[in-house]
């Protein structure tokens, strides 16, 4: 996650994101078995029902699971794992948690949705029953799995949302310019074959980078989300946006701007 | 009564042939043909209807009714069909006014022999054809002269009376009279309804008249100026109106009017309008009122007839505005430094207002069409901006310049302005320096007629506080008296939240003395006012110095940051700019005009090192102890450090307006395309047109705030979020 050291905060945010979107095995995402429960048990949190939970899965211990989220947990907050906690989670893993995207993959799939930058007991302990793990051990055995490749696109977008909304900072809605540029290159360029294209990427961060237009000194969620969309919609990677109207366009004007910003150097190449 | 009793039966022959036929229809006959009148001596009269009587009371078989009735009949049909219509056809081809005089002449002696002969056959009426019921005597008499005259006349006749119109219409001087009885004569045919009226005359007359018209259309239109067009029209449409009540029938005057109005107006409404020299363009250009008028008159009298002319009359005004603004870009070309007031400029477009509505008052009876046009043609022209400063702006600026001063009376201001304006008139009425109460009464007044109340009910508000404000201050003195004195006398003035615009605050450090009078209000108003929060705008405040410069004292009208400064300065101390900064905690935006003011503007209080007229960092202060000055009570001017009528404050403002248009609209829609949106957030929008663009980060700021959402099938559609879907449905 983007090179940024950031702060757990016990401000609220008003995000409820996505808890039906969980899933409940993690070697095969592509197969999409969806856990309708997931979301009620999300919610009741880690105790009597996860002992319920328990007894369906083979193996899975909710006291060990509770034992592990103990080991990386401050004791002046018991309940939540900030960004110090989770990695000591990576350094038991061997992962860099800050550079490697299957910690956020990882994040996502546990459902640390509640807060950005944290994860909340309950939701590790919902999210460890439903990957079936209870030990660092099995974890470990896990990580293949979180290779980014394994999501389909329904699952990547969410996926992709999610990399937004956790790396937001307390109740900020918004996300710096450098930390989204960061952010696309690492979430949007590790998969082959690459969800958009090269070019499409490496152009957008370089206009984000050269804009200097306030306004988007800040990204909102729907600019991002946008952008993937738009990227999927608008598939040619040498620049040409056929189709392109900006007086029929919803696109955000961000990504008006950045048409504009294209065919300009396009065209001046041209000449 | 000779044949009375049972004996004296009369016979149908007798009776008939020697009284009926000899007494009455044979004087009838010879008396009509020989045009001297018809009478019957009341004797002679009475003789004939007893043997009526007679023959219709006796007993049967010898009852003739029937047989009267019958013979009553032929008769009129005989003396038609062997005296009239010979005669008629005789006049047939000898020119239509002998035959309309024939006509008529045979017309009303029908109506005599008519009326006689319902005399004295009128005990037949009486029962035998209500009996029966038949047609009345009367009525089968016109029955039979229309059967018998009128179908074999009737084209003649039209085509006479169409060429008697045509000859008036040309000038000419015909018998009217005439006509006007041969116009009875189709009223009558029609048995009591207007057929006959209708289709024997009415229908080939207005065809008759749409031809006349069409020539004279053409005619007309190659050799006549717009002007003398119209005045040929109004005098056309009058004589046609004239017409129907001197000889025609009242049910023709709509449509005759229609057809006229459709050829010579309806028809060539572009190509009088736009017609070279003198179309409209031209009239609006040389004030021609009068044409002006008539032609607004003759064109309201078509179906949306108006709209092409008010659409010249915006385009012209706009036009005109623009010149306005080519002016100010040349005046600017050429040099001239652009202020933010350009007293000039803004004078010419007001007075073009001032102008042209006085135009549509007076020409174009205030009618909404041209009201509309003005507003739009304006919208226009303010938005057309050259230069670095809005026209807005700039109206803005010349409208607080014009009440500050008290001048000249403010006339009819841009509805495009009030935005601004409200942000205007907050600073005016704050400072106090208002010429009048009276006249932003007066103005907001205008203002409301203008722009609706949402805009007023702003500066209602601000209004309103300030009334207020005066009975707070008397409480709050009285308060203050229960208070261990300071020497400081003090007034605040509460400002509502939302009727304001919202005022930059710096938090400057304030002295201590002046703090204490902060705090005493703030207990009080804590007090008074349990729910409200207490927000100090010491940027808005005034202040009354006393200054002792040398021997003499002085009052100084400052504004709060000035007195603050100038306390820094009290213990002749020198301070740098940067000390200063630090120690008032304000930053060089604000301190530097503050500065100015005070060392820089006409009464110099403080002196600066090195002496210049700008503000450096590098500068230091001290107080001019060799200040005089003639006057014991000087107010420094300080730029005002609002912006006041700024474009971020404006685009603010309107940012609001379209956030709170697109909610309006996808509250009652929940789920609507891109385009659908904008197009209806445009339409919506009264007094601005933003950008596509700029309504399109609004609704980014919308779904951002969660108001709204896009669809998750359709890139291009947006739907109400749930959250604020149920608070719809709430509502």
């Amino acid at each position: 996650m983007a090179s940024r050291k950031r702060k757990a905060t016990t401000t609220s945010s008003t995000n409820i994101s996505p808890s039906n979107k969980m899933w409940s095995s993690s070697s095969s995402a592509s197969a999409g078995r969806r856990k309708k429960s997931a979301a009620a048990s999300t919610v009741s949190g880690g105790g009597s029902a996860g002992r319920s939970r328990g007894a369906g899965k083979s193996g899975w211990d909710e006291s060990r699971a509770n034992e592990m989220f103990d080991a990386i947990v401050e004791e002046d907050s018991p309940d939540t794992a900030d960004m110090e906690g989770i990695s000591k989670l990576c350094t038991l893993l061997s992962l860099d948690p800050y550079e490697d995207i299957r910690v956020l993959v990882l994040l996502w799939k546990l459902g640390a949705t509640k807060k950005p930058s944290e994860i909340q007991r309950d939701e590790f302990i919902t999210g460890s029953c439903n990957m079936n793990f209870d030990s660092v051990e099995k974890l470990r055995e896990l990580i293949p799995s979180l290779d980014t490749g394994f999501l389909d696109m329904e699952e990547f977008r969410d996926f992709y949302k999610f990399c937004f909304q956790f790396n937001r900072t307390g109740t900020h809605k918004t996300l710096d310019k450098d930390l989204v540029v960061a952010l696309l290159k690492m979430t949007l360029s590790v998969d082959s074959p690459p969800r958009i294209s090269p070019t499409r990427l490496s152009t957008f961060c370089e206009f984000l980078e050269t804009n200097t237009d306030e306004s988007y000194s800040k990204i909102t969620l729907d600019q991002w989300r946008s952008f993937l969309d738009f990227s999927l919609e608008y598939k040619d990677d040498d620049g040409g946006f056929e189709g392109y109207d900006e007086g029929e366009s919803a696109w955000p004007v961000l990504i008006d701007e950045y048409v504009e910003f294209m065919e300009k150097r396009n065209g001046t190449k041209k000449k | 009564m000779a044949n009375q009793g049972n004996g004296n039966i009369i016979q149908l022959e007798d009776g008939w042939n020697n009284v009926i036929k000899r007494g009455a229809i044979d004087v009838l006959e010879r008396t009509l043909d020989d045009g001297f009148g018809t009478s019957f001596e009341p004797k002679e009269y009475i003789r004939i209807y007893t043997t009526c009587y007679d023959m219709c009371t006796q007993r049967s078989p010898y009852n003739w009714s029937r047989d009267l009735y019958q013979r009553h009949g032929e008769t009129i049909e005989q003396y038609l069909r062997n005296t009239v219509l010979p005669a008629l056809q005789d006049k047939t081809g000898q020119g239509g006014t002998i035959l309309l005089n024939e006509l008529k002449h045979r017309w009303s002696n029908h109506q005599i022999m008519n009326k006689w002969l319902k005399k004295f056959f009128t005990y037949l009426d009486r029962y035998y054809v209500k009996h029966h019921s038949l047609p009345t005597l009367e009525q089968a008499g016109l029955q039979r002269f229309k059967e018998e005259i009128y179908q074999n006349v009737k084209e003649d006749a039209t085509a006479a009376i169409i060429a008697l119109v045509d000859e008036e219409r040309e000038g000419g001087i015909i018998d009217k009279t005439l006509v006007k009885s041969i116009v009875e004569l189709y009223e009558s045919m029609g048995m009591g309804s207007l057929d006959s009226y209708t289709a024997d005359f009415e229908t080939p007359f207005l065809e008759a008249t749409r031809a006349y018209y069409a020539r004279k259309r053409e005619d007309w239109i190659t050799k006549d100026s717009t002007p003398d067009y119209l005045i040929k029209v109004e005098k056309a449409l009058n004589e046609e109106k004239v017409r129907v009540v001197e000889y025609l029938n009242p049910a023709s005057e709509p449509k005759l009017r229609r057809v006229v109005e459709d050829e010579i107006l309806q028809k060539v409404q572009m190509n009088l309008l736009e017609k070279e020299g003198s179309g409209c363009r031209v009239l609006l250009a040389n004030d021609k009122s009068e044409d002006l008028q008539r032609m607004f008159h003759l064109f309201s009298r078509l179906d949306s007839g108006l709209q092409p002319m008010a659409n010249i009359v915006e385009s012209f005004i706009t036009e005109m505005g623009n010149a306005c603004i080519d002016k100010r870009q040349t005046r600017l070309d050429s040099g001239e430094k652009d202020k933010n007031d350009d007293p000039e400029f803004v004078k010419s477009l007001i007075d073009l207002h001032e102008k042209y509505l006085g135009v549509i008052r007076e020409i174009f009876a205030s009618h909404h069409l041209f009201q509309k046009a003005l507003k739009n043609s304006f919208e226009e022209i303010i938005n057309n901006d050259v230069g670095q400063f809005s026209n807005a702006e700039l109206m803005s600026t010349f409208c607080d310049r014009v009440l500050k001063s008290g001048g000249e009376k403010l006339s009819e201001m841009e509805v495009e302005q009030s935005l601004d304006r409200i942000e205007s008139v907050g600073q005016r009425l704050l400072n106090q320096r208002s010429a009048s109460d009276d006249a932003e009464k007066l103005m907001i007044a205008k203002l409301k007629v203008q722009c609706g109340t949402q805009f007023t009910s702003k500066m209602e508000g601000m209004l309103n506080d300030l009334a207020i404000g005066n009975d707070t201050k008397v409480e709050f003195d009285k308060y203050v008296a229960k208070q261990p004195p300071i020497n400081l006398s003090f007034s605040p003035q509460i400002l509502t939240t939302g009727f304001w615009p919202s005022y930059k605050s710096p938090e400057i450090v304030i002295p201590e003395n002046m703090t204490k009078c902060l705090e005493m209000f703030k207990e009080w108003h804590d007090v008074t006012h349990t729910k409200r929060k207490l927000t100090w705008v010491h940027s808005l405040g005034n202040a009354t110095v006393r200054a002792t410069f040398g021997k003499k004292s002085y009052d100084l009208q400052v504004t709060t940051l000035q007195a603050v400064a100038l306390n820094a300065f009290n213990d002749g101390s020198t301070l740098g700019l940067e000390e200063l900064q630090k120690s008032l905690n304000l930053d060089l935006e604000t301190l530097k005009p503050l500065m100015h003011s005070l060392s820089c503007g006409k009464h110099k209080v403080i002196t600066k090192s090195p002496a210049s007229n700008k503000i450096n960092s590098t500068d230091t202060f001290t107080a001019n102890a060799k200040f005089t000055c003639n006057m014991r009570k000087i107010r420094i001017p300080m730029a005002s450090i609002e912006a006041s009528h700024s474009k971020a404050r404006v685009d603010e403002d309107r940012s609001y307006a379209i956030e709170a248009v697109i909610v309006r609209i996808m509250k009652a829609r929940k789920t609507m395309k891109h385009q659908q949106l904008i197009s209806e957030v445009l339409s919506q929008l009264a007094f601005f047109k933003p950008q596509p663009r700029v309504i399109k980060k609004r609704i980014e700021a919308l779904i951002d705030r969660e108001y709204l959402e896009r669809s998750a099938d359709d890139q291009q559609q947006y739907n109400v979020s749930f959250l604020f879907f149920h608070v719809c449905i709430a509502h």
